[in-house]
């Protein structure tokens, strides 16, 4: 890491992707279309477990329009799944919830696919169902898969009966800690269903050619993936899959996984066409990818200076009827749980528990909103007993340089105390409960956290043009964070080139290196360092080039405002790449990246597929808002991110992050939910699933630090998802600053505050 | 499957086509709430009869009153210069329906002829004594809100009757409007609870109430309360507001918090109402 003025890095320069978006002229996967191009669409189960004792398409295939009715009797029953292959494209005999697949039909038009979808017959015969996931821990609950324990699974998490996952972190005498403890609190938390939000649904037209290869225009954040995953399910070597990404509207881990692409490719294959398939918000509502709910207990052991010396907890989380990522999330709730907190003595559970209600999935910051509410409310509880500060109560706890994570890692680049004091100054914590306007109570919160930047490898190709633009083929798709305009401003500083020189493709897995994909707060991060292996291949390159013509030692060359440089010898790229061209096929080059895992304590963990976190950042979130004392509206007046960034590559996306992620945040915390009646979700609809609108919205005040990470380009730290992890605690905090009144679940409605103040409610709220 | 369009003329061929084709036609003003209820499958009409090209969009003034046109936008009662001063909550109303794009298209008859208990003008019109103009194969006929609102989705109106506009007199000067609005974000939002009120110095008081039973409904507890004992009874109105009203438990909000709002947001416009008359009137 070099302290020299960059050019290009760090620079508020507009993204590269900008003009074609915001003219409308970007083709997004929901754009696509082919000549011919059949319509798809699902005939989902309207119970929530039953068996099917009867499937009639008859009257369906009947239908003019109509090219193909498929069902699970029509194609193979190949099981899949991200940690353990539960699940199936269409209901085996069985559905599990209430909107999973049971057939499939491809039509001329929409409009026909619909009514097709209407005139299939089913006939069901109910089971017994399970909806609440502490009920399905019970000995004697109805087993959302009687078949679980001949699934094919990771061999890392702990299985069994209606538990899809167990995970545990501990150290220290947990015993003794709680003996030794001056004051002992235990709390429960709840957290719900919430939707990623993304703008663009899911879509995918799939087309089979001569070779009987398959292409699948997909918005999928994980190209790759999903080529093995088709490859798995439509039962072909994985090189016969091509998955194209033209432009994907968002996904925030809502469209890692298959989704509509293996319904449009087998519909395509049957019925020899094209077909697309898009889904409906009722859909996205009812069969996507939400935020696992939660229930998370805690029991906190304290000295009596605000030390906190024991801590116990367990996190209930309800995957649904798939595991999917469930086990995982799980997991990494137990991290999220432990810091950014010094403890001696812990002992954290995460199980992951199978429901008869939708699957659920990995939206930004898995576990990381739902965790972080339990603790950092619970930190304010405790702190406020103890009759100490809150923000001084999390300063003589927090992880310092050179302390030991959850599972013996040796942390380094540790900037919580930075990040909480800053964002307490910039609130003006002195001050928590400003008074507020006539009918108003006014509060401020904090709550801080931290979090990974995911690993896996990134391979990018960079070519040299002999015009002087530079083309960047990643295998990661840029989602609309803008995290590859960041990349691209890296290989640009190490190119000596302008950012506006670099264009970036479309991936293409037929074309593009691997990538582990574009999730995790790691693209930026990651491609970002195989641009720099890149780059650094490329200066030696021309070096090897032009070392023997100039007569100059290789090491003397340097690459300088899109000119090659050696002494008195200059040639601009573009001839340096025409020489290429002429003389050896050009200026390409395969740069590769992945972060080093760090040395853990596998005595710590048991069962968790990620036991140490690679390139952590810290953070804290500060707010003051209002609260109508007998509505109990809440109104945000200021809301402030300190950020450790590491090195902001980009300010200007940064701060988009940060906001985007506030306000999904935000929304979590007051406004949205999935709402469960038994296994019918009753606001399947955007009338009545609540996302914040720009109304709702403060103006989020952004102080991105810098502490350098170790293994990032240029010191810069994973940023993505960070910003959905505090809202809930902040605000929580703040309202319970406000008003007295502290709501354990999520969402905090005006309702539930209301209905406290009133003395209408139960504890909970 | 599908529907056929129609853009008449003329209100007689609109209603002529209604006649024809019966149960199988609707009409069509914004349709923001027709064309979400067709693609939810909940109406599936043959013809839609658009009512766009009838003249119905203008909001206007005699010497006593004001008529809104069926086909007039939200957009432009927001900015109706006549709805600025006394009869604001008419803007106030308007002006937290849907978003931006909603309030551009939708219309004032389209509120009222939906009889959502939830629509958010219809409490400011019930509490301005509105009258409704119908026009229908038999010619036209005239009847006050409060008397065309049946119950959710319902009306007086016959199939083939067109409502082209709403009147209400202009209030006196000594007088204000209020209307105020809960829900749980701050646009895009259909109310959990909804009221106007209606305060004429030393003279009548109109207080409405929506989404809180199944239509919106006038508390006349509560204006009789007001009435006879004015700024002081303001708390007391809101209570027996709360105790005229039977909402229901459902996804947006629990019955007892609709009460509560009840009571609140009447008790607010009663004093709003109050504080503006103040002010226009030293």
């Amino acid at each position: 890491m070099s302290s020299y003025e960059r050019r290009v890095a760090g620079k508020r320069l507009p993204r590269i992707d900008g003009i074609g978006k915001v003219t409308g002229k970007h083709v997004y996967a929901a754009d696509f279309a082919l000549p011919g191009m059949l319509f798809g669409k699902i005939l989902r189960s309207s119970e929530a477990h039953a068996r099917i004792r009867r499937l009639d398409v008859a009257r369906a295939l009947a239908l003019p329009g109509v090219r193909t009715v498929l069902g699970a009797g029509d194609i193979p029953q190949i099981r899949f799944g991200t940690a353990i292959k539960d699940r199936t494209m269409f209901a085996q005999g069985e559905v599990r919830f209430r909107g999973e697949a049971i057939a499939a039909v491809a039509a001329t038009s929409l409009e026909v696919a619909e009514a097709a979808v209407r005139a299939i017959e089913v006939e069901y015969e109910p089971l017994p169902a399970v909806f609440d996931p502490e009920e399905a821990l019970l000995p004697g609950a109805p087993l959302v898969h009687a078949g679980w324990s001949d699934y094919q699974a990771l061999p890392v998490f702990d299985r069994e009966g209606n538990i899809s996952g167990r995970s545990a972190i501990g150290d220290g005498d947990l015993e003794a800690g709680f003996a030794q403890s001056y004051r002992i609190y235990e709390h429960r938390f709840t957290t719900q269903h919430v939707h990623p939000g993304y703008t663009e649904p899911r879509a995918a037209v799939a087309s089979w050619d001569g070779n009987g290869d398959v292409i699948v225009w997909s918005n999928t954040q994980l190209p790759f993936d999903m080529k093995n995953m088709l490859a798995e399910v439509l039962d072909l070597p994985a090189s016969k899959v091509r998955v194209i990404v033209p432009g994907i509207g968002g996904g925030f881990g809502g469209k890692l996984r298959v989704g509509v692409e293996h319904y449009a490719a087998w519909l395509a294959r049957k019925s020899r066409r094209p077909v697309k398939l898009i889904t409906t918000s009722e859909e996205e509502l009812t069969d996507a990818y939400p935020r696992q709910p939660t229930i998370v207990t805690l029991k906190t052991g304290v000295t009596r200076d605000g030390r906190l010396l024991a801590r116990q907890g367990r996190v209930i989380l309800d995957c649904g009827a798939f595991a999917n990522s469930g086990p995982a999330t799980a997991a990494i709730a137990l991290q999220v749980l432990a810091g950014p907190y010094r403890t001696p003595h812990l002992a954290f559970e995460g199980i992951a528990v199978y429901t008869n209600k939708g699957a659920t999935g990995s939206f930004r910051a898995p576990a990381g909103p739902m965790a972080n509410f339990a603790v950092e409310s619970q930190i304010d509880l405790i702190a406020d007993d103890l009759g100490i500060d809150p923000l001084e109560f999390r300063l003589r706890n927090v992880y310092r340089e050179g302390d030991k994570g959850p599972a013996g890692e040796t942390l380094a680049s540790v900037s919580i105390e930075e990040c909480l004091r800053r964002a307490a100054d910039s609130i003006g914590w002195s001050e928590r409960k400003p008074l507020g306007k006539k009918g108003h109570s006014r509060g401020k919160g904090i709550a801080c956290s931290w979090w990974l930047t995911t690993g896996g490898s990134s391979g990018v190709y960079v070519r040299i043009n002999p015009d002087g633009t530079v083309t960047l083929v990643s295998g990661a798709v840029e989602l609309g964070s803008g995290a590859i305009t960041g990349a691209a401003q890296i290989l640009a500083e190490e190119l000596g080139v302008e950012l506006a020189q670099i264009n970036a493709t479309d991936v293409d897995t037929h074309v593009s290196p691997y990538d582990y994909g574009a999730q995790g707060s790691r693209t930026a991060f990651s491609v970002g360092n195989a641009c720099i292996a890149a780059a650094r291949d490329l200066k030696r390159q021309i070096g090897a080039l032009l070392a023997g013509q100039w007569n100059v030692p290789a090491d003397s060359i340097r690459l300088e405002a899109g000119s090659v440089v050696s002494g008195e010898k200059r040639m601009s790229l573009a001839d340096v790449a025409a020489l290429s061209q002429r003389s050896g096929g050009g200026l390409i080059s395969h740069g590769t990246a992945i972060q080093p895992m760090p040395v853990f304590d596998p005595n710590r963990v048991r069962h968790h597929p990620l036991p140490a976190w690679t390139s952590h950042s810290f953070h804290a979130h500060a707010v003051e808002l209002s609260v109508d004392q007998v509505t109990g509206e809440v109104s945000i007046d200021r809301y402030v991110v300190a950020q450790d960034v590491g090195y902001a590559i980009n300010p200007t996306y940064i701060e988009g992050q940060i906001e985007g992620g506030v306000a999904q945040g935000i929304g979590q915390t007051l406004s949205e939910e999935i709402v469960y009646d038994g296994g019918r979700v009753l606001n399947a609809n955007l009338t009545d699933y609540k996302m914040p609108t720009m109304m709702d919205m403060p103006r989020v005040e952004c102080i991105l630090i810098e502490k350098p990470s170790v293994n990032g380009p240029y010191g810069a730290k994973g940023v993505g998802e960070p910003p959905c992890i505090q809202p809930p605690a902040a605000i929580a905090n703040a309202v319970a600053a406000a008003t007295g009144v502290r709501v354990q679940s999520l969402p905090i409605t005006a309702e539930k505050i209301a209905l406290r103040l009133a003395g209408k409610a139960g504890k909970d709220g | 499957m599908g529907f056929s369009f129609h853009r008449p003329d003329t209100i007689d061929a609109a209603i002529s086509f209604a006649g024809v084709h019966g149960e199988d036609a609707r009409f069509i003003a914004g349709g923001t709430d027709l064309i979400i209820q067709i693609n939810r499958r909940r109406l599936a009409p043959r013809h839609l009869i658009s009512l766009a090209g009838l003249g119905l969009d203008r909001i206007s003034e005699t010497s006593g009153e004001y008529v809104i046109g069926a086909m007039a936008t939200h957009d432009a009662v927001v900015t109706y210069p006549g709805f600025q001063h006394e009869l604001i909550a008419l803007a106030e109303a308007s002006a937290v329906i849907g978003g931006r794009q909603v309030r551009n298209i939708a219309t004032v008859g389209g509120n009222i002829v939906n009889a959502s208990p939830a629509a958010d003008l219809v409490p400011v019109l019930l509490t301005l004594d509105a009258v409704v103009e119908l026009r229908g194969p038999a010619g036209a006929r005239s009847l006050p809100l409060d008397r065309f609102l049946v119950e959710r989705g319902r009306t007086v109106r016959r199939p083939d009757e067109i409502l082209t506009s709403v009147r209400f007199a202009k209030p006196p000067t000594a007088s204000a409007t209020a209307f105020l609005k809960a829900g749980r974000r701050k646009a895009m939002e259909i109310s959990v609870i909804c009221v106007a009120a209606h305060l004429v110095r030393g003279g009548k008081a109109r207080i409405a109430v929506g989404a809180a039973a199944s239509r919106t409904v006038r508390v006349r507890d509560a204006e009789a309360l007001v009435e006879r004992q004015g700024a002081g009874a303001f708390h007391e109105a809101g209570r027996l507001a709360a105790a005229e009203v039977t909402p229901i438990d459902d996804v947006r909000a629990s019955a007892r918090y609709r009460d509560l709002l009840v009571a609140a947001l009447v008790e607010r416009a009663l004093a709003s109402c109050a504080e503006r008359i103040g002010k226009a009137n030293p």
